[in-house]
């Protein structure tokens, strides 16, 4: 059952979002089974890795996150927030940069989709071009589909997709390890010490320390439904609760569940997800599951990309809807869908699609995609750590039905810890890796460069504003 | 019906035109990779000679489509450093790019792969961790192989 109000563009605003919604919002976007391998390889310091993250990001984005979407539960997610601390520009600049980063990660999450159902059909599917693009853009404009259909279905999707597509396998994999344990089999792992959990921090794995820093990126992600739940204020700090729980608990267990069981050396990181999902069902006797569990994963892919998908492109559509983008971006349809966005994401994200599948080597260039992102994320994550603290001088009697504890004290340790880790993501996220043929002064300044033009568009907009952008109360034009 | 300005036409395309250059410019800018037949061994061959110790090396062949086969070596350098490096030779540029586009698909989080891979001729090389001073030391050897 939905309630229905009028939302701030004179639209109706279907409330359809509870806390289990809100919280699986959150949940898919973070929850990713491609971690797994990937930190199973540090073993037992893959918990000191985790504890990291969870201090210097998941814990602050959450806390800020509960603090800012309390105290201003309007559309837009992001913008809203950085928009109250720092104006529009601040706040759209952030938006846009969240909403660009994804155009570097949707190839590569939707090639992921394409070679995990690979997997499950033919894996040679995989060197197929034709097939990979096929798949893809079928993955991306269902998305979109779903999308169009507005907050009811993009909810009913989500939320048995997060289940099936990412808390089932990895609740499967949690079980196996227990049974690996219980069942006497031999632990690939060495004795748990406190100091075999403690992750080695030097300048070889710097980057990978900002890696860990943005690994729960996405828990502001609930924040973009603000208009369509029900009791904003009451759920969103027990969504982001509940959500960091099950992205913890899921995430270390099953981690530790597949470290014990594959050696280190077998978990080759190059070689993908499947493969060493593949080596444990192997291991754990049920190689009948790995077909299963590549469908479900699959699933699990399609899920996080919609999740992604739909939220800063919602939050896009409020501020063409504010006037800060021409009326051509603020179409919206009869489900209340930003369906002008979505379409012209969907274009640009195909054509990214297009050149990562076509275009043969693309290694290096890659690399420096993926470093962008990194650096768009910083500035979206330092503009939100920010507002948190800004907030509370500038607006210190907006009511906040949930506060950071510890007052001034608690605002600044949790800001700050948050814009430290980012501030130092994006720093790091500027090392070029020790083989590169591209020298290092061409890698920073196309980091550098890509990132500008990727977060510069929203200061074009606002110069070219005009008053008739403005939807005129009642949403009709 | 509304009908859109000039403005608002001029915006999209600037807006998709300014979205799409970062990645024209990092493709056109990155070094592409070929295909071709290397011979040997290349990081054994590289680690000899600059002088980092192979301390173990073992076959190995990556559960993916036209991978056939390659090793995994354990290399340590004088200051006691240790990284894997594991390479891979592919049966065609298709599958070696295929494993390219797999390994770029799995980021940690929305950060980067864990690790760095290397493309030379038929080979991938992966490197654990992204950043050392062995592979520093490796990467003039290992590009004197790039390109036939």
């Amino acid at each position: 059952m939905s309630d229905e109000s009028t939302g701030q563009n004179g639209l109706p605003s279907k409330k359809v979002l509870g806390l289990f919604a809100l919280a699986m919002i959150n949940v898919a976007a973070v929850l990713s089974i491609r971690n797994f391998p990937s930190m199973a390889v540090y073993g037992w310091s893959c918990i000191g890795w985790y504890i990291m993250g969870a201090v210097m990001f998941l814990i602050p984005i959450s806390l800020a996150g509960a603090e800012l979407a309390t105290g201003w539960p309007e559309g837009g997610g992001v913008y809203a927030w950085v928009k109250q601390a720092f104006g529009e520009k601040g706040g759209f600049t952030a938006l846009f940069c969240e909403w660009s980063n994804n155009l570097v990660w949707f190839p590569t999450v939707l090639s992921f989709i394409a070679s995990t159902l690979a997997f499950a059909l033919t894996p040679a599917l995989a060197n197929n071009p034709w097939y990979m693009f096929s798949v893809m853009m079928i993955a991306f404009w269902g998305t979109t589909a779903i999308a169009y259909f507005g907050e009811e279905a993009s909810t009913k999707f989500g939320n048995v997709g997060v289940i099936l597509g990412s808390i089932i396998p990895a609740v499967l994999i949690i079980m196996l390890g227990v049974w690996w344990m219980g069942s006497g089999q031999a632990i690939v792992l060495p004795p748990l010490t406190l100091e075999a959990m403690m992750p080695t921090i030097n300048f070889s794995t710097l980057p990978f320390f900002a890696t860990i820093v943005l690994l729960f990126a996405g828990m502001e992600m609930a924040g973009f439904h603000a208009l369509e739940t029900r009791n904003p204020q009451k759920d969103f700090p027990r969504a982001m609760a509940l959500s960091a729980v099950i992205i913890v608990v899921c995430t270390v267990l099953a981690t530790l569940a597949i470290a014990m069981v594959i050696p280190a050396n077998q978990l080759n990181l190059a070689s993908g997800v499947m493969q060493a999902i593949e080596y444990f069902f192997k291991a754990a006797g049920v190689p009948w599951l790995v077909a299963p569990m590549a469908v479900l994963i699959t699933l699990g892919g399609v899920v996080s990309l919609a999740a992604w998908l739909i939220g800063p492109a919602k939050g896009l559509g409020i501020v063409a809807e504010e006037g800060n983008m021409p009326p051509l971006f603020d179409r919206t349809n009869k489900y209340g869908a930003p369906v002008a966005v979505l379409v012209i994401q969907a274009i640009i994200g195909s054509l990214v699609s297009l050149l990562y599948v076509f275009l043969p080597s693309v290694n290096q260039a890659y690399w420096i995609l993926s470093a962008m992102t990194v650096e768009l994320l910083c500035i979206v994550y330092v503009l939100v750590f920010a507002s948190v603290i800004k907030l509370r001088y500038s607006q210190p009697n907006t009511p906040r039905p949930f506060k950071i504890p510890g007052g001034m004290i608690g605002i600044w340790l949790v800001g700050g810890l948050g814009i430290f880790g980012t501030a130092f993501a994006f720093i790091v996220g500027l090392m070029p890796p020790s083989y590169f043929t591209t020298s290092g002064l061409v890698y920073v300044g196309s980091v550098l460069l890509g990132t500008f033009l990727l977060a510069v568009p929203p200061l074009v907009f606002l110069k070219f504003k005009k008053a008739s952008w403005l939807k005129p109360a009642g949403g009709e034009r | 019906m509304s009908t859109y300005s000039r403005l608002e036409i001029g915006l999209l395309i600037l807006l998709i035109m300014v979205v799409l250059l970062p990645f024209v410019l990092v493709l056109g800018i990155a070094e592409a990779s070929p295909y071709y037949q290397i011979t040997g061994e290349p990081v054994n061959d590289a680690a000899i000679v600059t002088g980092i110790t192979v301390a173990s090396v073992k076959d190995s062949t990556w559960n993916l489509p036209g991978a056939t086969g390659g090793k995994t070596y354990v290399l340590t350098d004088k200051a006691g450093e240790t990284v894997i490096v594991s390479t891979q030779s592919f049966d065609s540029a298709a599958s070696r790019d295929a494993a390219v586009r797999s390994y770029n698909a799995q980021p940690v989080g929305r950060g980067k792969p864990v690790g760095s891979l290397v493309v030379l001729g038929q080979h991938l090389v992966y490197v654990t961790p992204a950043n050392s001073d062995i592979l520093k030391t490796l990467a003039p050897e290992l590009k004197k192989r790039v390109s036939p």
